[in-house]
Formats: structure tokens, C-alpha cells, sequence
């Protein structure tokens, strides 16, 4: 799938991986891929910057963690973020529901 | 350090990233590398300029809606010390006040007309483009600026609301000098808390290339459809109506003379304020503005 096709998606794709567990950046695009059976391969490098603005934002907050011997910068989900998501889940629905109407 | 990271970097200091921050963004990409050393994490030079592009964007965002919150809750205050003054406090000033209490009264009569114009247009801009994505260089720098503005003349009028009680406690009721005296306090605190998120958005601006846009980017559809593109027919038409209203009000209050003195007086210094601060607060002239990096 190319990255355009994912524009004004990442955000929710993020929320919804992040909404499972805290995870750090690497394995947030790991697990993208695993859900999406590799079909969401993104520019690796982009989501940083969606992770940073998505907590500037208030929907994500992240700490350091020290695991085999690096720091690591952890994501989860605040309660806005949980809130956001599932608004952003039911407006995916209506509007995949909506496309599959037209195209089915 | 791999030339990913070095080149990350030195782009991370051009993009105006430094600090914590800059550190932050480079342990966490070195740990991507660490975890994946064939990663392809594009080019350092784009990723930077993303970065400073979504966080720059957020906090120029911040400062603005930061700023209108302080400035909601001070301009209450004072609207209602306004509302409850006995004369001497804005009007006429005692002939044996000091002089500091006279400065006092000048910036509290011009103090909150400006930081609610600036204060405004800041929230307005927000509100236009809060789901924008991405704000262009020169826009969230005219943002900024609004915000900055309006938080430093509501500062100052909160400021000068405590300071002319005090002056002319001599003059004024108990009651209300304490009341004044506490909300200059309070809107003082309010609009103090503003100043981190103006700060952090002066210290990290998008660079991304596009006009700050002019008040018709306020005003959206408002606008009457024959004055876009032309910021001062539509000042002389702001001023012009405004000039009607407070003549037609004395008219109503049964001096049609003091009416139209005070409507012509009004409509001066609102062109006067769109010459001078215009500008500055991008209500003209910015459309072409380059991007600052």
C-alpha cells in the first residue's frame, strides 16, 4: 500500500496499535506491519514525528525505559487519546461501511 | 554514531531542534537503528524539517489557545471591575491622584483593547486551522506574534487595574479596590501561565514554505465577498460602521453631537490601529511573507 494512501490514517493507525499496550517507536512500526501483514509498510522515519505531535497533543505520553542496556522512549495512551480513538474507530466505520455500499 | 545519526543531527540544529528535545529524537532513532540496523529511515534533512514542521505547528497551536484561555479569564475579571467602578477608577481621573496612577488608567483604557483584538485574531487563526496538519513558517509565526501580543497587553492591563485601585484608594470605595486589587492578581497569574507555551513556540517554528495569510484567512465567509483582497477598504469599512453605531447610540441617548464626536473618534483609532499594528499582527501585508528558514 503506498504511504499517500495513509495519509490522514496514521494518527488512528498509531492510537490503535499504542491502545493495546505501551510500546516503543520501533515496535509500534513492527507491529503496524505485523496487524497489517506487512501490508502498512510506512517510511519508518515518519512516525517519530507523529508520535511526538500525537503527544503534544495530549493523546500520547511517553517515558524512558531501560531495557537490554538502552533507553528507550515508551508511548501509551492517555485518556484523551482513549477517547480519541474510539471516536476515530466509529468514523472509520461509518465511512468504510459508506465506500463498501458504493463499491460493493 | 552511524552517518544516519550524525546527518540527523546537524539537520535537527538547522531545522531549530536543539536541547532535550534534539537528544530525544536522536536516542530514539539510534534505538530504531539498534533494533533494526537495515532500517530505512529516509533522508535526515526531510525528517528533520518533519519534525520541526508537526512540532512547531503543535505548539504555535498551543500558544494560541493557551493564550485565549488566560486572556478569557483575565478579561472577565476585568469586565467586571470595569462594570462595578465608581467613576474615579477609568473616568475622570481626581485631581490629586499620582501620576503613576494616571499612567495606570491610560494602559488600563488601551491595555485591553489591544490584547482582546490580538488575543482574538490569535484564537480566530486557531480555530480556522486547528485540523490543518502543517502551518507554514509565516503563519505560525503571525500566530505567535497575536498571542505574544495580546498576552503582553493583558499583562499590562491587568498589571494597571491593581495599580490605579491602589493609587487612588484615596478616591475609590473599599469594596472594590479589593476586588480590583485581586483580580489584577489573578488575571496577572492567569496570563503569566500563558508565557511557557508562547516561549516553547518561539523556540521551535515549522519550516515549512507558505503565506501567513491576511484577515480574510480570519474571517473565512464573514467576509463580505467584494472587500477580499482588499484589507483596507475592509478597515475603512469596520471603521465606518463602527462610527455609525456610536453615533446612531447617541442619537438613542439623546446627544446625537457627543455621539458622532465619539464615532468619528473611534473610527480614527481603529484605522489607526490597523495602520500601525496591522502589520505585525498580519492583518495585511503578509500574504507574500517567505519562510523563516
Amino acid at each position: 500500500m503506498r504511504a499517500e494512501s495513509l495519509k490522514g490514517h496514521l494518527d488512528a493507525l498509531i492510537l490503535a496499535v499504542v491502545g493495546a499496550g505501551p510500546l516503543h517507536g520501533y515496535a509500534i512500526i513492527e507491529e503496524l506491519k505485523r496487524r497489517s501483514g506487512g501490508a502498512l509498510a510506512l517510511p519508518e522515519g515518519t512516525v517519530y514525528p507523529a508520535l511526538h505531535r500525537l503527544e503534544a497533543a495530549g493523546l500520547l505520553r511517553s517515558s524512558w525505559s531501560d531495557g537490554d542496556g538502552r533507553r528507550r522512549r515508551v508511548y501509551e495512551l492517555t485518556r484523551r487519546g482513549q477517547r480519541e480513538l474510539r471516536l476515530r474507530r466509529g468514523e472509520w466505520r461509518e465511512f468504510a461501511q459508506a465506500i463498501e455500499a458504493v463499491l460493493a | 554514531m552511524s552517518p544516519f545519526e550524525t546527518g540527523l543531527g546537524r539537520e535537527l540544529t538547522e531545522a531549530g531542534i536543539s536541547g532535550r528535545l534534539r537528544r530525544r529524537i536522536l536516542i530514539e532513532l539510534a534505538d530504531h537503528l539498534a533494533c533494526d540496523p537495515d532500517a530505512v529511515l529516509g533522508d535526515p534533512r526531510a525528517l528533520a524539517r518533519q519534525f520541526a514542521n508537526e512540532l512547531g505547528s503543535a505548539r504555535a497551536r498551543t500558544a494560541a489557545l493557551t493564550s485565549f484561555a488566560a486572556l478569557a479569564l483575565a478579561g472577565t475579571l476585568f469586565a467586571a471591575a470595569f462594570a462595578l467602578s465608581p467613576s474615579p477608577a477609568f473616568g475622570a481621573v481626581p485631581a490629586g491622584a499620582p501620576l503613576y496612577g494616571r499612567l495606570a488608567t491610560l494602559v488600563a483604557v488601551l491595555g485591553p483593547q489591544i490584547a482582546f483584538v490580538a488575543g482574538g485574531l490569535a484564537a480566530l487563526r486557531w480555530l480556522r486551522r486547528r485540523r490543518s496538519g502543517v502551518l507554514a513558517a509565516a503563519e505560525a509565526a503571525m500566530i505567535v506574534r497575536r498571542a505574544a501580543l495580546g498576552v503582553g497587553a493583558g499583562i499590562a492591563s491587568m498589571a494597571s487595574l491593581g495599580t490605579l485601585a491602589i493609587a487612588n484608594q484615596r478616591y475609590l470605595p473599599g469594596g472594590w479596590m479589593t476586588f480590583a486589587v485581586v483580580a489584577s492578581v489573578v488575571g496577572l497569574g492567569a496570563l503569566v501561565a500563558a508565557v511557557p507555551s508562547i516561549l516553547a513556540a518561539v523556540a521551535l517554528r515549522p519550516v515549512a514554505d507558505g503565506p501567513a495569510g491576511d484577515v480574510f484567512d480570519d474571517l473565512g465567509r464573514l467576509a463580505p465577498a467584494a472587500l477580499r483582497g482588499h484589507p483596507w477598504w475592509f478597515a475603512l469599512a469596520v471603521a465606518g460602521a463602527l462610527a455609525t453605531i456610536i453615533t446612531l447610540a447617541g442619537v438613542a441617548g439623546s446627544d446625537g453631537f457627543d455621539g458622532a464626536i465619539r464615532g468619528i473618534g473611534d473610527a480614527l483609532a481603529c484605522l489607526l490601529g490597523f495602520a500601525t499594528l496591522g502589520r505585525f499582527l498580519g492583518l495585511w501585508g503578509a500574504r507574500s511573507e517567505p519562510a523563516m528558514r
